[in-house]
């Protein structure tokens, strides 16, 4: 796992790919501390840049896990990972890893402004860092979700529209219950809904189960990615 | 060492590799001969762990490929037909990648080292491999392989796409590599096979239909057992002092080649080795032997003949303890230019 993870780690930082999510989204960060804290000159509005830059990160997820799965497979280079005396499970891992890895450098360079602003004012940190964390897991979701979307097909672009599709629907799916009286969807939207768990974090609360909740996903999809993977020895 | 038990694959319909059984010594380099889309590359990949079979058994030093994959997998270099190479890394940050993979144990710089040295990769050693030319990259393929020192190679393919310069080299180096490893090869290139293998397995329609040496192979392949000896003398003498030898069957004149030399064609019994009594008798009348040779298939008739439809075996090859020659083939006709070519049509579409 540490080999296949320091691999791509590295792989991300050899191309722009790396880079341009990391600045992008440390300079979103910057502008939209800029755009709300600093032009309405109060701390509060914290957690309205963390609700913009959600959505930003849910849109430069698909690029980080785009190539995961599919570049190996299409460069034949999964040849040599699944001869090696290694678990397909560790090799998954390794990826997820890594992609969360470059995630979390960029969730962690948005904290700079707040850092920032921290000689000048004084931060919301509870509300900040239910943000990050938040963020951060449901980030480290859609990138297991991600990976798995990437180990369906060989193409990089499929890879990143059915993640991002997958993003936006999970984004928007709270909406259908108001919409629908059925019962049954709203206790299975409810069930699954990615946003309700976020929320409480939002809100400066760390909540155990929903922190459970994303963790279980992160497994689940990890666990699913490594059985497709296996599953094409056999087919 | 690699024992192959009654493998067979099927991609839905499609069967790739057919109840394939084989064994390989210890120490051995043995070639994986058939042409596109024959079950090699499949077989291969069987082995390593790669693919799953639908059937059947693999298993390297006693240790079967589905209890403990990863004991397996330790003890195999493998070289697809297409190097597995991240072409973004240089060829140190692959080796070092691949080190930590394959959880090798052996001193990292010193092993590393010495593989560079093996596949001659030293002045490459820092550069990006998408750089690389097919030469280096096939080298950087082998050295991966080569890591952690493992018993058994299979290499698919190594020389493909190489110049014939690069091909010699790597021909060397893998029979080098011979002395020290059970290694298993496949190619399209019969004289490389030929040079380079103890045992050729041939392999037609997902079936061994062949396994032995070249050169048994080719004598027991063929129908006829002629010795044609290009003698100068006098014709008829000579034809009735030859057949007058033990155990020859027929004698006949191909015509003088040469100013008072001629063309004999000297069939014996079966199974019996007419060319020391021949040069004995020779010698003793005083008639120079300018030539001799025999009239046993060459690889490339082997190749064409066994890998034609008409000599696809009717039952499972059944390997033996050391290896010899199983031929499970039809004596019938002979192969014909039309059907050699139906069979290339037909196994294009194939999975190799």
């Amino acid at each position: 796992m540490k080999a296949v993870f320091k691999r791509e780690v590295r792989s991300y930082f050899s191309s722009p790919v790396g880079y341009v999510c990391v600045a992008a989204i440390a300079a979103l960060y910057g502008f939209y501390y800029f755009a709300y804290v600093m032009l309405y000159g109060a701390t509060a509005y914290a957690k309205d840049v963390y609700s913009v830059m959600f959505q930003f990160c849910m849109m430069i997820i698909p690029i980080i896990t785009m190539r995961s799965m599919t570049e190996d497979k299409k460069n034949k280079t999964d040849q040599a990972l699944l001869t090696a005396p290694v678990g397909v499970t560790s090799i998954v891992m390794g990826k997820f890893f890594a992609s969360f890895f470059v995630f979390f450098l960029a969730s962690t360079l948005g904290l700079l402004p707040a850092v920032a602003l921290n000689f000048f004012a004084s931060p919301p940190w509870g509300i900040i860092f239910g943000n990050y964390i938040g963020t951060l897991l449901y980030g480290g979701a859609m990138i297991s979700i991600g990976i798995f979307v990437s180990s369906m097909t060989e193409s990089q672009v499929i890879a990143a529209i059915g993640t991002f599709v997958i993003s936006i629907v999970l984004m928007f799916i709270d909406g259908v219950t108001s919409n629908f009286s059925n019962e049954i969807l709203s206790k299975v939207i409810n069930w699954i809904s990615f946003n309700a768990r976020y929320d409480t974090f939002t809100n400066g609360i760390f909540s155990i189960p929903s922190a459970v909740f994303f963790i279980s996903v992160m497994a689940i999809f990890v666990f699913i990615t490594s059985r497709r993977v296996e599953s094409r020895r056999w087919s | 060492m690699v024992e192959v038990k009654h493998l067979t694959k099927r991609y839905g319909v499609n069967t790739a590799i057919d109840n394939v059984s084989f064994m390989v010594e210890e120490g051995t380099i043995v070639g994986f001969l058939g042409p596109n889309g024959a079950g090699k590359t499949t077989t291969m990949n069987i082995i390593t762990g790669y693919l799953s079979a639908t059937s059947g058994s693999v298993t390297v030093s006693g240790i079967d490929t589905l209890e403990e994959p990863n004991e397996v997998k330790k003890m195999i270099g493998y070289l697809p037909e297409q190097p597995p190479l991240y072409l973004d890394m240089t060829v140190k940050e692959y080796l070092n990648f691949m080190y930590e993979l394959k959880k090798v144990t052996l001193p990292k710089e010193k092993h590393i080292k010495e593989i560079c040295g093996l596949t001659k990769i030293e002045e490459v050693y820092t550069r990006l491999i998408g750089n690389l030319s097919k030469g280096y990259r096939q080298r950087v393929g082998i050295a991966q392989a080569l890591l952690g020192n493992p018993p058994v190679l299979i290499l698919d393919e190594p020389t493909v796409g190489l110049d014939p310069k690069q091909i010699i080299e790597i021909r060397n180096l893998i029979q080098n590599l011979g002395k020290s490893h059970t290694v298993i090869l496949s190619s399209h290139i019969l004289s490389e096979v030929q040079a380079v293998c103890e045992r050729i397995i041939v392999i037609s329609n997902g079936r061994v239909v062949a396994d032995g040496s070249a050169d048994t192979l080719a004598h027991d392949l063929s129908d006829e057992h002629k010795l044609i000896a290009r003698i100068e003398g006098p014709e008829k003498e000579i034809i009735y002092a030859v057949k007058n030898l033990e155990k020859v069957v027929d004698v006949v004149s191909l015509g003088e080649k040469e100013k008072g030399v001629y063309d004999i064609s000297i069939e014996g019994e079966p199974d019996y080795d007419l060319r020391k009594p021949l040069f004995a008798l020779l010698t003793r009348k005083g008639w120079p032997l300018l030539a001799l040779k025999t009239t046993d298939l060459t690889l490339e008739d082997l190749f064409l003949r066994l890998t034609s439809t008409d000599y696809a075996p009717e039952k499972s090859f059944v390997p033996q303890k050391r290896p010899q020659v199983e031929l499970l083939l039809d004596d019938e006709g002979e192969t014909e230019g039309s059907e050699v070519e139906k069979t290339s049509e037909n196994d294009e579409g194939g999975a190799d």
